[in-house]
């Protein structure tokens, strides 16, 4: 499996940016991220992109924006106004709305604050410990900026960014703007990334090794900036930086992001600038392989089945469907399961899929039993779901590390509201 | 989504395509003699596993092979039948499917059985190792190291010690072997040893340390029988030096904020 060198293909072939704009996307959240919201369109209201059209009911200040030009064809609300969907069909002519950008534009920080909260891009921050969208009034000590993504077929971010230093730069001033500590981009052994100059000290660039997990934000903050209680750190993608530079720039919101689409289910490999939120059997429907198959938003590592691209995804994965008859033999079902998980055995495979940040099987021994302290004491609060994909993958855990991280990350956080 | 390789039947697989350069040598130096002694440990310690799936529905490993080569190879040769079952048992049952199976146990259980024999029958006499034993054990570790079941560091700090204790001390060839194999055998199981960066550098060195003390300052020790022991200690203690190498990582950290 060569997904490790992937990454350089594009560079060499030289790649191919169609720009596709699903004919249906959403706006979704689980029922587990408890999201309640105000509704601010009509179902078939006609809505032009970056409009408003969700309110967060616990931050009225955040608010969500359309992903794209259209019309609201469904809203789907779960129990306690909790969203679950609200579907948008594309219509090119209801065009682009334009946010007001007379405060925010001259630097001020707390108007770039609102314009980010009410622009609906203040989801494209990701806070740890937890890794959730940051509170509005949240003020971390660190913000990375992720300039490179290593998950196995990954848009590269040079890409993405290609030909925008000028929406870099005025995004990464607004980001020094929202911190008092360090802005931190990451980027690879590569020329340095546009946009830096004049930013000031607190502004650096973190060279990176081109090898997962190490384009992971998790494993960058956890070996500078490690997050934890009263000390939350940011990671945000470049090209949402650069979308932060446009929008304070020109008022409009990005209207889409670099995703690839690839995987075994599919014949090719392909990258396309779509809309957040884009529908996945759109974007991959001709080139799917016959047979059955199901689709991910995001890696084959940390990828979700979902019909819709998620949040801070800019990966779309097909792969086959494996066979669904597993009734084994009783003889050989007690051979290969357990009554208890199988333990991991801790091996080199385990310590590189931590990247050698954080020590791997004392960390995973923590998690897998369970023990919140040691486990918060090795590190854990920096880290999220994605991060512990590899290490998954590798050791073919199970239950997932990255499920029993996540149960153990909202037990904290639990107890730490309460 | 996908499955990676390196779960637990994987890394206990690897591990024995590792010891087989040793296997080979070891069948070669000893004969029908040898074979039939791996076949009854590798039945006795397989019934084990058996009994423990079908009572307490807990997967069979092939560690259990791994554990049993090591008891073939070092516990003390002319026991009784009896005695050599009750060893094995013992290692087996109490070292490790006691705890749940290979991954959960705290020491190597071939390390309890072969201790427990030595200690509990200490008139039999301990197996003397072939020389080229203790060269097939380069393989080994060399097999290991690159798939990354074994710890090279653990390999590397022993083999820095002993090396240092043969310039400096002039160690005979008979405790060179005995703590070459051991070291593979049963120091650098992934389960019973560190696993921390720093804690497996101690740990080999500890080992080292260990066989060097044993065989300047015990006296008619049979060279297998400190090696084993040296090893016990060793994996004894690693908890201990796992902890003191977090400490220092956290140590450090704390600057970090």
């Amino acid at each position: 499996m060569d997904f490790l060198a992937s990454g350089s293909k594009e560079e060499k072939a030289g790649p191919t940016i169609e720009t596709e704009i699903t004919d249906q996307c959403a706006l979704f959240a689980q029922p587990e991220d408890d999201f309640r919201v105000e509704v601010l369109v009509a179902r078939g209201a006609r809505v032009a992109q970056g409009m408003p059209v969700l309110r967060s009911r616990r931050h009225p200040e955040l608010t969500l924006v359309a992903p794209v030009a259209g019309e609201v064809a469904a809203i789907d609300l779960g129990p306690g106004r909790r969203l679950s969907r609200v579907l948008f069909f594309h219509v090119p002519e209801a065009g682009r709305h334009q946010h007001d950008v007379a405060a925010a534009g001259g630097g001020d920080a707390a108007a770039v604050r609102a314009l980010l909260l009410s622009a609906g891009l203040w989801p494209s921050f990701r806070s740890r410990p937890f890794g959730r969208i940051p509170a509005p009034g949240e003020t971390p000590a660190a913000i990375f900026v992720m300039a490179l993504d290593t998950r196995p077929d990954a848009p590269s971010p040079r890409l993405a960014l290609d030909g925008r230093e000028e929406d870099l730069a005025t995004g990464l001033r607004a980001l020094a703007g929202l911190t008092e500590g360090a802005v931190v981009v990451c980027q690879d052994q590569g020329p340095d990334i546009g946009g830096m100059a004049g930013l000031g000290a607190r502004c650096h660039i973190r060279k990176v090794a081109p090898i997962h997990p190490h384009g992971l934000a998790g494993f960058q903050l956890a070996a500078c900036h490690p997050a934890g209680p009263g000390h939350t750190v940011w990671d945000i993608h470049a090209e949402d930086v650069a979308g932060i530079g446009a929008l304070l720039r020109t008022g409009l919101v990005p209207e889409t992001r670099l995703v690839s689409v690839a995987g075994s289910a599919l014949r090719e490999r392909r990258l396309v600038r779509c809309q957040p939120g884009a529908d996945l059997r759109a974007l991959s429907y001709d080139i799917a392989r016959p047979g059955p198959h199901r689709l991910l938003s995001g890696s084959m590592l940390d990828g979700v089945e979902s019909r819709w691209l998620g949040r801070w995804h800019r990966q779309v994965t097909g792969i086959a469907e494996a066979s669904r008859d597993d009734r084994l033999h009783w003889f050989s079902a007690a051979l290969r399961r357990a009554r208890r998980p199988l333990p991991i055995i801790p091996t080199a495979a385990l310590d590189q899929a931590f990247g050698g940040v954080l020590p791997a099987a004392p960390l995973v021994r923590a998690i897998a039993s369970n023990d919140a302290e040691t486990a918060t004491r090795l590190g854990a609060l920096s880290l999220t779901e994605e991060d512990m994909a590899l290490a998954d993958y590798v050791t073919g855990a199970s239950p997932r590390l990255s499920a029993m991280l996540r149960g153990m990350l909202d037990r904290i956080a639990a107890e730490e509201a309460a | 989504m996908t499955r990676g390789l390196w779960d637990r039947e994987t890394v206990a697989l690897m591990l024995l395509a590792a010891a087989m350069p040793l296997v080979v040598t070891w069948l070669l130096a000893t004969g029908t003699a040898g074979l039939v002694r791996l076949i009854f440990v590798l039945v006795a310690a397989g019934l084990w596993h058996l009994a423990f799936m079908l009572a307490r529905a807990q997967p069979p490993s092939f560690s259990g092979a791994f554990t049993a080569l090591a008891i073939t190879v070092l516990a003390p040769v002319d026991l009784g039948l009896v005695p050599m079952l009750l060893g094995i048992s013992f290692g087996v049952v109490a070292g490790e499917l006691a705890f749940g199976g290979w991954g959960r146990n705290v020491v190597n259980p071939a390390t309890v059985a072969i201790t427990f024999l030595g200690f509990g029958f200490p008139a039999a006499s301990w197996p003397d190792l072939p020389v080229q034993l203790g060269w097939s054990v380069a393989a080994v570790s060399a097999i290991g190291g690159v798939t990354g079941v074994m710890s090279w560091r653990v390999v590397a700090a022993a083999a820095v010690v002993l090396a240092a204790g043969c310039w400096g001390l002039a160690l005979e060839m008979p405790v060179l072997t005995a703590a070459a194999v051991v070291l593979v055998l049963l120091v650098c199981d992934p389960v019973a040893s560190a696993g921390t960066t720093l804690g497996r550098w101690l740990y080999g060195l500890l080992y080292g340390a260990l066989v060097l003390l044993f065989a300047v300052g015990w006296d008619g020790a049979p060279p297998v029988q400190a090696a084993v022991s040296a090893a016990l200690i060793a994996s004894l203690a690693a908890p201990l030096l796992d902890e003191i190498a977090i400490s220092l990582w956290l140590a450090r950290r704390k600057r970090l904020g």
